[in-house]
């Protein structure tokens, strides 16, 4: 099967060996396509933002990588490994982040969570637990039960659970789509700064194009009903990225067109 | 997919039946205590053709309703006077902190000594306990009316009596109905429960009866019966209750 | 409103309550009603007072207060176990849910008489009486809250790969605690009254069988008392598990 050409046009950041490679993967809810022939790849350490109308089952793509759905056909492999359920090294963020707290639990009892869940002996969780939440700045706010908590915060605190899981690579759905426009650029700024100094793989999840091209190495167009890869776009844009500087680039600029363009065009 | 969630529904309780009555038979059980379930079915059908069932669920019912219609009803007036003057509300919040919780089944002998035997002691009773929850629920039914409904009393210049019986009955009428609803079944329980502790009345009273007179079939058919009473009251009223209200009653009974 | 004014309005309402009771002395002292029928607070009092004195009623009240919360622990026990088990199993639900249902709308005071036919009149039989009425709250409850987590903290579950148990311990029951919570208030609710009834019945010593005896001796005042005992039993009860509710459910708060 590793000899098929890739439907999707090969992209620069393709390594030989793939991180979490989608082999010609299709999906379907009963009688209704979701994906169709989905085929690319994601590198160590690479970020890699999905983006595309609703319908374009980006979400279901995420899902499958973080081992919560398995496709009807071709497969997803993780490491070289085919997925069949949730990895202990993959952490999954999710965009309703008052849903996916322990609403009974204060801010560190959420972070302990993931520490419990990979078996951290109950002495070393303390200090450990610490570290994340100052490490997201919700410090003052450990004693804290998420309602306590603004939007933000409890989307910082979702980010120190997932980081506590030390991860290989973090799968990210619309993470920010709820906030609003300043906390979510402090909020993204803060995630490249985690993400780039443990040099995690990213997969994240978006429907908004400037997010994508602010964040990713590359970003993946999908097409929907069913949902298949349009186009790949490497971004070029120099790290770290800066939200003035690099949203002015005309690299950004021009990618901006020129994805905007091509969206609008399979719109029509 | 209804059918099958019905039969795996039914599984365990026609189990649990044909163990029980194989259990009786190879065990050729006679017991003071146990029956089969054939014997259980021969009884309740004896009871219902010779009248004893009709006349039993008579009794109860009768209890059970006339204590819920004095009861809710004098809880209606008051949580209308409470709601609408909320400063009679927070004169009275003590009083109603300190009676709520006397349990009705307390006042058992006092009825019985005031009242002697008979309907007006469970009524009594029944009155007692359906009272609270219909002026609880009634009480935040009224504070609860959008405030704009009042504005409209006023703009409308209604007295006071059109303000309750135009606007404010009807916009609290849904929940009214729920707290009618749950009170239903304190009703049916604080009936049967005085029948069974003192008065010589009802289907409580006849399943008594048949424990001490060692009659198992009878009992447990008269515990069967109950159960389908309790289950077909609330069923009437849940029926009701979505024919005249839909989804406002629905929302009315999260709160 | 100001913790100033609330205080005034406590006090007002604290100020009616001694009005009706005065108006209660009033009408048994000039209504003519013999005192037999209707004593005045003032005998019910004294009652209360001499039978505290002699430590009877003491005694009584805390008879019947073991064999609430007897029953009551053993089945809030029961219930959030069973209930849990239920609640997680999807094919529990499914084959055990709908005989649930159609037991409960039974009224719990009819098991009465068939665990009477099983155990006689007997402190024994009270107590499971009690503990057999007052598991239905809890069981159903628990069943409920158990198994209505919200779907995507069961996604979080699995992405942590938490085993089914630990699904249980750290996300099911703990989603549950508001319903156990409402759940074991009325099934407290249930075992007071079930505690009464069952003494009268089985003669057990207790308020239960006490409030019975005075009355048909007419020794009203005595009686009075007894239920006055009744209502304090039931409204401590109801302050406490609302303190536990209060406490427990902190994270709820804002």
């Amino acid at each position: 099967m590793d000899t098929n050409v890739a439907i999707a046009p090969r992209a620069a950041g393709d390594t030989a060996e793939p991180l979490i490679r989608f082999h010609n993967v299709s999906h379907s809810f009963g009688s209704r396509q979701i994906i169709d022939n989905v085929d690319f790849s994601v590198g160590r350490s690479e970020f890699v933002c999905l983006i595309g109308p609703s319908g374009c089952g980006k979400t279901t793509l995420l899902r499958m990588v973080g081992g919560l759905l398995t496709p009807s056909m071709g497969e997803v492999t993780y490491a070289g490994h085919r997925v069949d359920g949730p990895e202990s090294d993959v952490a999954f963020m999710f965009q309703d982040y008052s849903k996916a707290l322990l609403p009974w639990r204060t801010a560190s009892g959420n972070v302990s969570l993931a520490l419990e869940a990979a078996r951290v002996p109950r002495a070393e969780r303390a200090p450990r637990i610490e570290a994340l939440l100052a490490k997201v700045g919700l410090s003052r706010h450990a004693d804290h039960y998420p309602a306590q908590l603004s939007g933000g915060m409890q989307q910082r605190l979702q980010i120190a659970r997932c980081l506590a899981q030390d991860p290989a690579v973090l799968l990210m759905d619309e993470p920010f789509g709820a906030l609003d426009a300043m906390t979510r650029q402090a909020l993204q700024d803060e995630m490249l700064r985690l993400i780039e100094t443990s040099a995690t793989t990213a997969l994240f999840v978006t429907h908004d194009l400037e997010e994508a091209l602010y964040l990713g190495d590359r970003v993946i167009a999908l097409y929907p009903n069913p949902g298949r890869v349009a186009q790949i776009f490497d971004v070029k844009l120099p790290r770290p990225r800066n939200q003035l500087t690099s949203r002015e680039d005309p690299e950004f600029l021009r990618l901006r067109r020129e994805i905007f363009d091509f969206i609008r065009e399979g719109e029509t | 997919m209804n059918a099958t969630k019905f039969a795996k529904g039914a599984i365990f309780p026609i189990a649990a039946l044909i163990v029980w009555e194989a259990a009786m038979r190879i065990g050729n059980v006679q017991s003071d205590s146990l029956a089969a379930p054939s014997q259980i079915a021969a009884a309740f059908y004896q009871a219902l053709i010779d009248g004893t069932i009709p006349r039993r669920t008579g009794e109860t019912l009768r209890t059970a309703l006339t204590g819920l219609a004095l009861g809710g009803g004098a809880a209606v007036i008051v949580s209308v006077i409470l709601g609408l003057v909320p400063a009679a509300a927070r004169l009275m919040q003590f009083s109603i902190e300190v009676l709520r919780p006397v349990p009705a089944v307390a006042l058992i002998p006092v009825a019985i000594m005031t009242l002697g035997f008979g309907y007006g002691m469970g009524i009594a009773l029944v009155a007692f306990a359906c009272f609270w929850p219909v002026l609880i629920y009634g009480h935040s039914a009224i504070v609860n009316i959008e405030p704009q409904l009042l504005d409209v009393s006023r703009v409308l210049r209604l007295g006071a009596f059109g303000r309750v019986t135009k606007i404010v009955l009807p916009a609290a009428l849904p929940r009214y109905f729920v707290a009618f609803r749950l009170s239903a079944a304190v009703a049916l329980i604080i009936s049967v429960t005085v029948e069974i502790a003192a008065n010589p009345l009802g289907i409580g009273h006849e399943l008594m009866t048949a424990s001490q007179s060692l009659h198992p079939d009878l009992m447990f058919a008269m515990l069967l019966w109950l159960g389908l009473v309790g289950w077909a009251v609330n069923a009437v009223l849940l029926f009701a209750q979505r024919r005249l209200f839909g989804p406002a009653a629905y929302s009315a009974s999260l709160q | 409103m100001s913790p100033v004014v609330r205080l005034l309005w406590f006090g007002g309402s604290v100020a009616v309550t001694a009005l009706l009771v005065l108006l209660w002395q009033l009408i048994a002292t000039y209504s003519g009603i013999p005192p037999v029928f209707l004593p005045g607070p003032d005998r019910a009092w004294n009652a209360l007072v001499a039978g505290i004195g002699t430590g009877e009623l003491t005694r009584l009240t805390w008879a019947t207060v073991e064999r609430m919360l007897y029953g009551w622990v053993l089945a809030s026990m029961l219930g959030i176990a069973l209930g849990a088990l239920i609640g997680s199993s999807r094919r529990a639900r499914e084959y055990i849910g709908p005989t649930l249902e159609l037991v409960r709308p039974v009224p719990v005071s009819a098991f009465m008489p068939i665990v009477m036919a099983f155990l006689g009149l007997s402190g024994r039989m009270v107590l499971v009486v009690i503990a057999i009425g007052s598991i239905w709250p809890v069981l159903l409850a628990t069943v409920h809250g158990v198994s209505n987590v919200e779907p995507r903290l069961l996604e979080v579950s699995r992405s942590l790969r938490f085993s089914r148990f630990q699904t249980l311990w750290k996300f099911a029951l703990p989603n549950a605690q508001t319903d156990i919570l409402a759940g074991m208030r009325l099934g407290l609710t249930v075992a007071l009254v079930l505690a009464v009834i069952g003494e009268m019945l089985a003669s057990e010593a207790g308020l239960g069988y006490h409030i019975l005896t005075t009355a048909r001796s007419y020794r009203s005042d005595q009686l009075f008392a007894g239920v006055i005992l009744l209502g304090l039993i039931g409204l401590a009860s109801n302050l406490v598990l609302q303190a536990i509710e209060w406490r427990v459910l902190r994270w709820r708060r804002r």
